[in-house]
């Protein structure tokens, strides 16, 4: 039974929609009655839809309607060109994907910029702008009366048949929905999924919030655009009231069933939705409270949909599985660091107040490649102000920040990051439902770059970008000693061994500055020999690494140099010797004498 | 005079629904999206006890603050506390608000219901234009409410701890104010509200199913332009909003009317996300 189980799952997953699909291609040449096509026909473009919005809410974590907008766009789309008198189902498929991608980028750039509610209500005023803009050019659209004298569609200058176009319905659909797979399985999901959590992650990762969300909404809108054109097809007539508001309650409850985070989610809830429907036949009078139960529940009992649960059975039965079979996981990669270049940073004059509290005042500190530099002080000295503002989180307000002489300063956190500076939190940054590998993976995401496009089309660079990433977070996890939980859940692991992945993921994409916030707290003792080893030879190899830590023994271990900060200044700076000598830092700032300092290891909250 | 006294008018009616965003926004931080649906029940509330049973218009408004009240107090119960992740908050207001929508429909059917006006529905010259008594009273009654909440949060113990657990939920939560009791009347107070000028709103925007998904757009959209939080604001943006439509529908055409105040929302939005009447404040990482 389980080693059954493993054999199924060791084929690849695409596979069982795929096959679901062929069956569903069958249908018609077995038999199937024309109300059921119909209901399929329906289902699939309703799935279309709601696959699209799935990208921008389920990934991008931003509820945008805009779908049906752009649905009706490649609907009317479609229907113009056919009444034009172009009958080409490719070309209108083209064209309304078009539409509805111009449709996506108008709503989108505006709306995403404020995103929350904002976002959400001025897509839910562009569904209600839809009769309007149609009114308005109602010689062409028909206005509220609707468009007819759509002509029958053709491919490659044939007639197509209704059991032509139900195949080639299905094939749109296998098509979409493998191109959302790929994106989704690749680096560019995993983007998302951090970004949907954590954004402040995301951008110290090198991934442009606002860019990212955008294109992922854009990419939505290609599906409900070609989703518009088969429904043009397919009854030869738009109304206006095919894409009212309620049609959006529809797609969303689809989408909030499914599981709004998944792929194959959107065809699940598009079945029950588009079926339970039809079943009801008091579904006129019924609809819009099924629809709204659906979003009740949805939303307070079972977040992630049909498709967390699954995903979740799953796994549990993959554990089941391997403990039964005992299943061995692959070794542990060699535990090597190579040669790194490291880069100077260098603020100068660094000052910032927020509100009338001055946090920084004239901050200079120097970070020398090849070197590990410590920041110490006490709770509220300035210390994770000073990494927030080297890693573009504030604004500065007087001064400047370089590194190897290319100022920094002023750019967003994303393009610093970019320039080479990784970090981590001094609240370990953690993102729920990803691997441990993979949460490594994401922080190669600004380092090689390779295209959504490469993704979806599986281009070689594809392949080539996800090798390195494997290969660099597989040792990344092996210097850490992290290699054993690489396919445990990241946000299950210990705080412990959460701060080691936060510094196995921030250096994977090879950082020429590696800033490292309080990453000895919550650590045991072997924890912090292995990361205090690991510091060291990272310092060998080249890096630049900032250290902020309230440990003094570790510090005092490790610094080649130590800036000791005392509300908002550097009040002494020096080699550890000067430091732990220095009488003023060790009776005003510790107010400890040396020996009892060095009895004390455990670190503190701020 | 008219078109100015109609569009301050039904703009009053969406500075009433942004009121309950507010209210319910200080309290929980949230945004309920069934507000309006709530408003569109309490129009018909109001249709049924005046057109159908003859009822006082007074006793009318009592029976549906509390029934509204109720309905409110259900949705707070329903949709809003057992959910764990506050994004989903969206998702099941919406769903609340759908749900209101459809038992309407289901009861009253999908035509437009007219809901009589106690003080007359004989139209009044004024200014050189015809002017409906209601209009005149829904302008009043949204200025007397603004002045009032505000000075009642204030002057009042219940205003103050209200500001304060929405400048910072803990905070208050450690000077023993009862966070979570706090923001389920102050919601079902927007119910009640809601209820009581059913019979306002009712007479003009008729007593309609569909009424819900305009009004809370609309109300959201007086809402961006005054600043989220704001009582003050909710004037402006009311009065704005509903003069652009009033104004675009007369002197444009009626097909540009929800494009104007689209068009407005945008510009608002891009140039001052936090409304014209809200500080902007930093924000920490």
């Amino acid at each position: 039974m389980a080693s059954l189980w493993l054999k199924l799952r060791a084929i690849p997953g695409w596979v069982w929609p795929l096959l679901f699909a062929v069956i569903l291609i069958l249908l018609p040449f077995i038999g199937a009655p024309y109300p059921m096509i119909r209901q399929v026909e329906l289902t699939i473009m309703l799935a279309l839809i709601v696959s699209g919005l799935n990208l921008s809410l389920g990934y991008a974590g931003e509820l945008a309607m805009g779908q049906v907008a752009m649905y009706a766009a490649g609907a009317y789309a479609a229907g113009l060109v056919s009444k034009a008198g172009n009958t080409d189902l490719l070309f209108q498929l083209l064209v309304g994907a078009a539409a509805a991608l111009v449709v996506g980028l108008i709503s989108g750039i505006p709306g995403l910029r404020l995103g929350g509610w904002s976002l959400a209500m001025t897509s839910f005023f562009l569904i209600l702008l839809v009769p309007d803009v149609l009114s308005l050019f109602k010689s062409e659209t028909g206005g509220r009366n609707g468009l007819s004298g759509i002509r029958p569609a053709t491919l490659f200058g044939e007639m197509i048949d209704s059991r032509t176009y139900y195949v080639i319905i299905i094939v749109v659909g296998i098509l979409w929905f493998a191109a959302m797979r790929n994106m989704i399985v690749s680096r560019h999901g995993i983007a998302l999924r951090v970004l949907k959590q954590s954004p402040v992650l995301a951008s110290s990762m090198g991934i442009s919030v606002f860019r990212t969300k955008l294109s992922a909404y854009a990419m939505g809108a290609i599906p409900a655009g070609l989703a518009g054109v088969l429904f043009a097809n397919l009854d030869l007539f738009l109304s206006p009231e095919a894409f009212a508001f309620s049609f959006a309650m529809t797609v969303l409850a689809a989408s909030i069933f499914g599981g709004s985070a998944s792929v194959y989610g959107a065809i699940v809830g598009a079945f029950v939705l588009q079926f339970g429907m039809n079943q009801s036949t008091n579904f006129q009078e019924y609809g819009l409270i099924i629809t709204g139960t659906f979003l009740l529940i949805g939303g307070v009992a079972f977040t992630g949909g049909i498709s967390a649960l699954a995903r979740l059975l799953v796994r549990r039965a993959d554990a089941a599985a391997r403990a039964k079979t005992g299943y061995v996981e692959a070794p542990a990669s060699e535990a090597i660091v190579e040669r790194r270049e490291g880069a100077l940073l260098r603020t100068d004059n660094v000052s910032k107040a927020f509100g009338g509290n001055q946090a920084l005042s004239d901050v200079s500190v120097e970070a020398k490649p090849g070197a590990v530099t410590a920041i110490i002080g006490p709770n509220g000295s300035g210390k994770t102000t000073l990494l927030n503002m080297i890693s573009g989180f504030y604004r500065t307000d007087q001064g400047t920040i370089t590194i190897d002489g290319q100022a920094v300063h002023g750019l967003s956190s994303f393009r610093v990051a970019r320039s080479g500076v990784s970090r981590t939190f001094q609240t370990p940054n953690v993102p729920e439902k990803l691997t441990v590998l993979e949460a490594v993976e994401a922080g190669r995401y600004a380092r090689d770059r390779s295209s959504i496009l490469a993704a979806v089309l599986r281009l070689p660079s594809y392949w080539r970008v996800t090798r390195d990433d494997r290969i660099e977070a597989e040792r990344a996890l092996a210097l850490v000693g992290l290699s054993e939980q690489r396919h445990a859940m990241a946000d299950s692991l210990p705080l412990g061994n959460r701060r080691l992945l936060e510094v196995a993921r921030s250096l994977v994409g090879s950082p020429k500055v590696l800033l490292l916030d309080e990453v000895a707290s919550g650590l045991d003792e072997d924890e912090i020999e292995v990361l205090a080893s690991l510091i060291l030879r990272l310092r060998d190899s080249g890096m630049t690494v900032v250290l902020v830590e309230h440990n003094f023994r570790l510090v005092l271990r490790l610094a080649d140099v130590i800036y000791v900060l005392a509300q908002g200044k550097v009040m002494a700076q020096g080699t550890p010797d000067e430091i732990e000598n220095n009488p003023r830092v060790m009776e005003e700032y510790l107010g400890v004498t040396p020996e009892d300092e060095a009895n004390q290891t455990g670190g503190h909250h701020e | 005079m008219t078109i100015i006294m109609s569009g301050l008018a039904i703009g009053a009616v969406y500075a009433l629904v942004a009121i309950g965003y507010n209210i319910v926004f200080l309290s929980q931080k949230t945004f309920n999206f069934a507000q309006a649906a709530l408003m569109m029940l309490g129009a018909f509330v109001a249709y049924m006890g005046i057109a159908v049973l003859g009822l006082p218009w007074w006793l009318v408004a009592i029976v549906a603050a509390i029934v509204i009240g109720g309905v409110a107090a259900l949705e707070e119960v329903v949709a809003i506390r057992p959910v764990k992740d506050h994004h989903n908050l969206l998702v099941t207001t919406l769903g609340a608000s759908i749900i209101m929508e459809g038992v309407a429909q289901l009861i009253w059917g999908g035509e437009p219901r007219r809901v009589p006006f106690f003080l007359g529905d004989g139209v009044i010259d004024l200014a050189g234009g015809r002017v409906y008594p209601v209009e005149i009273a829904l302008v009043i009654v949204v200025v007397l409410l603004v002045v009032a909440l505000t000075q009642y949060s204030k002057r009042s113990m219940t205003g103050i701890a209200l500001l304060g657990m929405s400048e910072d939920r803990e905070a208050a939560m450690l000077r023993g104010v009862n966070v979570r009791r706090f923001a389920f009347w102050a919601f079902v107070f927007t119910g009640v509200l809601a209820g009581l000028l059913g019979v306002l709103v009712g007479p003009k925007t008729y007593a309609v199913a569909t009424l819900g998904a305009a009004l809370a757009i609309k109300g959201f959209v007086v809402l961006a332009i005054g600043g989220f939080g704001s009582m003050w604001g909710t004037l402006v943006g009311g009065l704005i909003v509903g003069l652009t439509e009033a104004l675009a529908a007369r002197y444009i055409g009626g097909d540009f009317a929800n494009l104007s105040v689209f068009f407005i929302l945008i510009v608002i939005l891009m140039l001052k996300p936090t409304g014209l009447f809200t500080r902007r404040t930093e924000r920490a990482v």
